[in-house]
C-alpha cells in the first residue's frame, strides 16, 4: 500500500477531480443495496453505473446507496433522482439496462419505459 | 447470493445499517478454511435468533434473510457462524467459518471488490482489512490513514478504488483467496 510514487501520482488525480466537481448535483443515481438488491447483483449494477460516470467526465452526477425498498422481486433496482424533477424507479436493472437507463435518461433526461417500474416517491 | 463475495457484502451492510462508522474485517485462509471476522462499532440490536428469518430489525418487512442465508452457506460446508454483542464496547462480531473443500462450497467471488464497493457505497465509514497468515496479522488496508496520505476523505473515486482493488487483489492471491474455490 504504501508505494508513495504510486499514491502520490493517485493523490494529484484525486485533487484535480476534487476541484472540478461543483458539490452540486445534477443526477443521483440511488441503488438498492439490501440482501435482496445484492443476491440479483445490483453491485454489479452500481459498479457499472461508476464507470460510466468516469467515462463521461461529468463532475455533477452521483450514486448513493439505500437498502431494500420492499419489492425484492424487481430487483436490481434503481432510483434516478433528477434536480427538480420527480424521481423515478427502475426494476430488473442489470449492467445493460444500467447503460440503456444512463445513456438515455441520465444523460439526456428521457425516461426508460421499458425498465420503469415507478414514478414519484 | 452466488459467491462469499456476495454474503461479506450483506454482512458489511447490516453494519453499515445498525450506524457503525468502523468495521474491520479479518481474513484467514488455511488448508482449505477460508475465515472470516467482522467486527463493527454499530448498535448491537437483540442477537437472539438472528439466524431465523422471521427476526429482523427493519420495519418495512418482518423477514430478514442476510444471516440466515449466510448460515446455510456456511453450514453446506461444515462451517460454522457467530454472532456475538460486544459487551466492552458497543457493536457486534459476526465470525463464520467455511470448508472449501466441500462439494457445496460456493466460490470466493471478487472479495477485494466487497471493499471497494463498500467505499463507493458508504463513504463516511471507515475500514480496517487484516489478514492473518500462519498466526501472523498484518494490517492490508486501513482507510484512516489511507485518507491521510491521499490528503482527501472521499475513497469513493474511480482511480482509487482500481488502485486499491488491485492492491488487495495482489494480497488475497499471497494467501491462496482466488476468485474460485482458493489454491
Amino acid at each position: 500500500m504504501k508505494n508513495l510514487e504510486e499514491l502520490k501520482k493517485i493523490r494529484e488525480k484525486v485533487r484535480k477531480s476534487l476541484e472540478m466537481r461543483s458539490g452540486d448535483f445534477q443526477v443521483k443515481i440511488v441503488v438498492c443495496l439490501g440482501t435482496c438488491g445484492i443476491a440479483a447483483g445490483a453491485r454489479q449494477t452500481m459498479n457499472r453505473f461508476a464507470e460510466l460516470i468516469a467515462q463521461s467526465g461529468r463532475t455533477d452526477l452521483i450514486i448513493s446507496t439505500t437498502g431494500c425498498a420492499g419489492f425484492c422481486e424487481q430487483e436490481p433496482m434503481i432510483k434516478i433522482q433528477e434536480k427538480g424533477k420527480e424521481p423515478v424507479t427502475y426494476g430488473k436493472v442489470d449492467v445493460q439496462a444500467a447503460e440503456e437507463i444512463f445513456h438515455q435518461h441520465v444523460l439526456q433526461g428521457q425516461v426508460v419505459n421499458q425498465y420503469l417500474f415507478t414514478k414519484g416517491e | 447470493m452466488k459467491t462469499i463475495a456476495d454474503h461479506l457484502f450483506d454482512i458489511l451492510e447490516n453494519s453499515v445499517n445498525a450506524q457503525a462508522n468502523k468495521i474491520v474485517v479479518k481474513l484467514s485462509f488455511n488448508n482449505k478454511i477460508f475465515s472470516c471476522q467482522i467486527r463493527d462499532n454499530g448498535i448491537a440490536t437483540n442477537l437472539e435468533d438472528v439466524t431465523d428469518p422471521f427476526v429482523t430489525s427493519r420495519k418495512t418487512r418482518k423477514v430478514g434473510l442476510g444471516l440466515p442465508l449466510l448460515k446455510a452457506t456456511v453450514e453446506a460446508t461444515g462451517g460454522y457462524l457467530e454472532i456475538v454483542p460486544l459487551r466492552k464496547k458497543s457493536g457486534t462480531k459476526v465470525k463464520f467459518n467455511i470448508n472449501m473443500n466441500h462439494i457445496d462450497a460456493r466460490p470466493f467471488g471478487d472479495l477485494a471488490a466487497v471493499f471497494t464497493d463498500a467505499l463507493l457505497s458508504w463513504p463516511e465509514v471507515d475500514f480496517e482489512i487484516r489478514i492473518v497468515n500462519h498466526k501472523q496479522e498484518k494490517k492490508i488496508l486501513d482507510t484512516v490513514d489511507l485518507k491521510k496520505d491521499l490528503q482527501t476523505d472521499q475513497l469513493n473515486n474511480i482511480e482509487i478504488q482500481d488502485y486499491i482493488k488491485k492492491y488487495l487483489q495482489d494480497e488475497l492471491i499471497k494467501i491462496g483467496i482466488n476468485q474460485q474455490f482458493g489454491d
